[in-house]
């Protein structure tokens, strides 16, 4: 089965360019210039992926991410300029899965599309309990975590946060979303409980703490934990 | 220091007071005579009464001075002169003495009131004179037309009862009234200003005016207008200390108008060269980049198919690296243009600096195959207040220099000293002089070491970036030769509650 995607981009060129590398890897493309236009697109047939770039002529992106969630849990990947990092993050926290930044290339565009798509499903099936990379192990069933070729002790909330970013792999998470589901929704302003506790889980998990290989920072947005 | 030229609320309070001096020096007089009584002549006793009128005259006004006068002589008669105890005077000698002595009186009074006149106005001049100087001193070292404003109206104040109306011109020609000035006083400051003149008594000009309105500036130049009160056409010497007074405040406005017009000229060539620099670097770092991008790609597009496959390969890494380098600059100039905005306060919040760190590495390292860049990040940094997307340009951008000047290693250190986090940047390239320390970091002074592009505007984000965080950007000699940058800001006192258990 073909895969269909929808780009909403108001420019020529990046339109273009978005609809012939992903119409090479064998997905379905369809092209929106608005969101009232991929409005119309949506009602008519359901994408299984949107890509969705920030500031469109009519409109708030953030209005439509927020639509979509309501009733359908196709994974969309937001595309903005690097001063529009507030937007983004709004977007990020209303359901969008994930982000790029412009300017991006097509390796980038692809990857951030394949991991978005492992995920899609997965509010309704069973969500993703083991994850490995390299030498780093979490099976989030068993409540183990084995690195750096031992089994590592974590605290209740070092594996709670790590099951979090887990459970999201590839993906950023919010620091807005880890917080919530972490701690409650009472503690989103408690960033630094993040720096601490991302700052613990990277000295028992890494190598090399201040180059990190698994636990990535997305400046400004939230975490990633990587996948490749 | 006072020196009212006009004393009337003074008078009041004084003439009870002289009226009862002359009631003394009378009454002083004559128990000195009946004192000297049938031991001297009546000449002598006369000669005591001579001695208060001198007293009185020396040291009070005219009309007591005259009226004690004739006391005296009516005194003399009545208690010595024969008859005694009466107004009559029995000889025609005794006559003449009274006649003598009340003539002696009124040119002895009239003498030394003149004396005493001429006293008081020598030293008026002298008080004045020291105003004037002291005023000049003043306005010497003064930087602003209100405190120019200020002194003036002391300094007119204290010299004339007033109310004494300073008026300055606005940049825009009108006077800058005070509330609730009397038309009056008004059309006199605007007809003044108008005339470039001194208006009101004893100038030939509006004489039936009640104030003295003076000019502050000449035609060439109106600064504004005084308005002195009380003004007297005869009292020359008050005016012309008024005009005096008034010509040096003219003359410190007109100063610090010449500075100010100076200062703009100024600052307005610095502005355009800098903006001519600007343009001119910033379009010679854009042009080549985009040279090198039209040229690949158009080789592309036309040559493909004689092209190998390796040359192929080699201009569309050209194309993606130039095409990256000019979204860097891109970049770093949007974001000096939004920091320059000083009222955009910038947004901080508790940052890790091995994470951000870790994030410029995670960026940089493609432009670091060989993985030149050593990082050193001591374990249990305390967090610092920041925005973690700026302090990751200056650090990226600090690599990135490194990267492109020098050939070896280089290092990446974090230290933490009791009140500074400092991240230091250090290479073994080729040593920038020690005059351009500073130069370097501003805006296009670059490097031309090596032929590199966009220096300039890199190191001038980074040192924007630092002061926006309250830090420091500083450029040293690194020790075995090459640079070392470092950034140090402040870490806050108050950690957040439940850090480093």
């Amino acid at each position: 089965m073909t895969l269909r995607v929808l780009v909403v981009e108001d420019d020529h060129e990046i339109r273009s360019l978005m609809q012939s590398s992903l119409s090479v890897e064998g997905f379905d493309v369809q092209t929106a210039v608005s969101v009232s236009e991929a409005r119309v697109l949506l009602l008519h047939a359901l994408p299984d992926l949107m890509v969705l770039d920030l500031g469109l002529p009519d409109g708030d992106g953030a209005a439509l991410v927020q639509e979509v969630r309501k009733q359908h849990s196709l994974p969309i990947l937001v595309v903005s300029a690097r001063h529009q990092e507030t937007q983004k993050v709004q977007l990020l926290d209303a359901g969008a899965d994930d982000y790029l930044t412009k300017p991006f290339s097509v390796a980038e565009l692809l990857a951030r599309i394949r991991v978005a798509l492992r995920h899609r499903g997965t509010a309704l099936a069973a969500a993703v309990t083991v994850h490995e990379l390299d030498d780093f192990r979490v099976d989030l069933t068993l409540h183990s975590v084995q690195g750096r070729g031992q089994a590592l002790h974590l605290t209740p909330t070092e594996f709670k946060l790590l099951a979090r970013l887990v459970r999201s792999a590839g993906r950023v998470v919010t620091h807005r979303q880890l917080l919530t589901d972490v701690w409650g929704a009472e503690f989103t302003e408690h960033t630094h409980y993040l720096r601490l506790y991302m700052g613990q889980l990277r000295a028992k998990i890494e190598q090399d703490p201040a180059e990190p290989r698994h636990l990535l920072t997305e400046t400004g947005v939230g975490y990633r934990l990587a996948v490749d | 220091m006072t020196m009212k030229s006009s004393q009337a609320p003074v008078i009041q309070r004084h003439s009870m007071q002289s009226w009862g001096t002359v009631l003394l020096l009378l009454a002083a007089a004559t128990g000195g005579g009946f004192l000297l009584d049938h031991h001297v002549s009546l000449t002598s006793q006369a000669m005591v009464y001579v001695l208060a009128v001198v007293v009185a005259s020396y040291s009070l006004r005219w009309q007591q001075s005259v009226v004690c006068a004739i006391a005296a002589v009516t005194a003399f008669n009545f208690f010595f002169v024969p008859p005694r105890w009466t107004f009559e005077v029995e000889s025609q000698e005794n006559l003449i003495a009274l006649f003598t002595m009340l003539l002696l009186a009124l040119v002895i009074s009239h003498l030394s009131a003149g004396l005493r006149r001429e006293t008081e106005i020598a030293l008026l001049n002298a008080r004045r004179a020291t105003q004037l100087q002291e005023l000049a001193t003043g306005l010497s070292e003064i930087t602003s037309a209100p405190e120019i404003m200020t002194l003036g109206q002391g300094a007119l104040d204290s010299a004339f009862e007033g109310p004494n109306i300073l008026a300055l011109r606005h940049f825009d020609g009108k006077l800058e009234l005070p509330e609730g000035l009397s038309p009056s006083v008004a059309d006199g400051l605007q007809c003044c200003m108008r005339e470039v003149a001194v208006l009101g008594p004893g100038t030939g000009r509006w004489p039936g005016l009640g104030a003295w309105y003076i000019p502050l500036g000449d035609k060439s130049q109106m600064n504004g207008a005084a308005c002195i009160q009380p003004a007297l056409a005869g009292d020359t010497s008050a005016r012309e200390h008024a005009q005096a007074l008034c010509t040096l405040l003219g003359q410190s406005l007109l100063r610090l108008d010449l500075a100010d017009s100076m200062r703009i000229a100024k600052n307005e060539a610095q502005r355009q060269q800098l903006q001519n620099t600007y343009l001119a670097a910033i379009s010679h770092d854009l042009r080549t980049p985009l040279a090198a991008v039209v040229g690949a790609a158009s080789s592309l597009q036309t040559q493909r198919d004689k092209l190998s496959q390796e040359e192929q390969d080699r201009l569309l890494a050209s194309i993606v690296s130039e095409a990256t380098y000019l979204c860097n600059v891109t970049e770093n100039t949007l974001q000096l243009v939004r920091l320059a905005n000083a009222s955009q306060q910038i947004k901080r919040d508790w940052e890790s600096m091995e994470e951000i760190v870790g994030a410029v590495l995670g960026r940089v390292r493609q432009r670091d195959p060989d993985r030149r860049i050593k990082s050193k990040v001591p374990e249990g940094l305390p967090l610092i207040k920041a925005d973690p997307v700026l302090l990751t340009q200056l650090i990226g951008n600090l690599l990135d220099n490194a990267l492109k000047y020098s050939a070896d290693s280089i290092d990446l250190t974090v230290n933490v000293t009791d009140r500074e986090l400092q991240v230091a940047v250090k290479d073994r390239g080729p040593e920038i002089p020690a005059e351009k320390y500073s130069s370097i970091f501003e805006l296009y002074a670059r490097d031309d070491l090596s032929g590199q592009r966009g220096v300039g505007l890199g190191l001038a984000l980074c040192r924007a970036i630092a002061t926006a965080h309250g830090g420091t950007l500083t450029l040293r000699r690194r020790t075995g030769g090459g640079n070392s940058f470092t950034f140090s800001m402040p870490i806050e006192a108050n950690q957040p509650e439940g850090m480093r258990p």
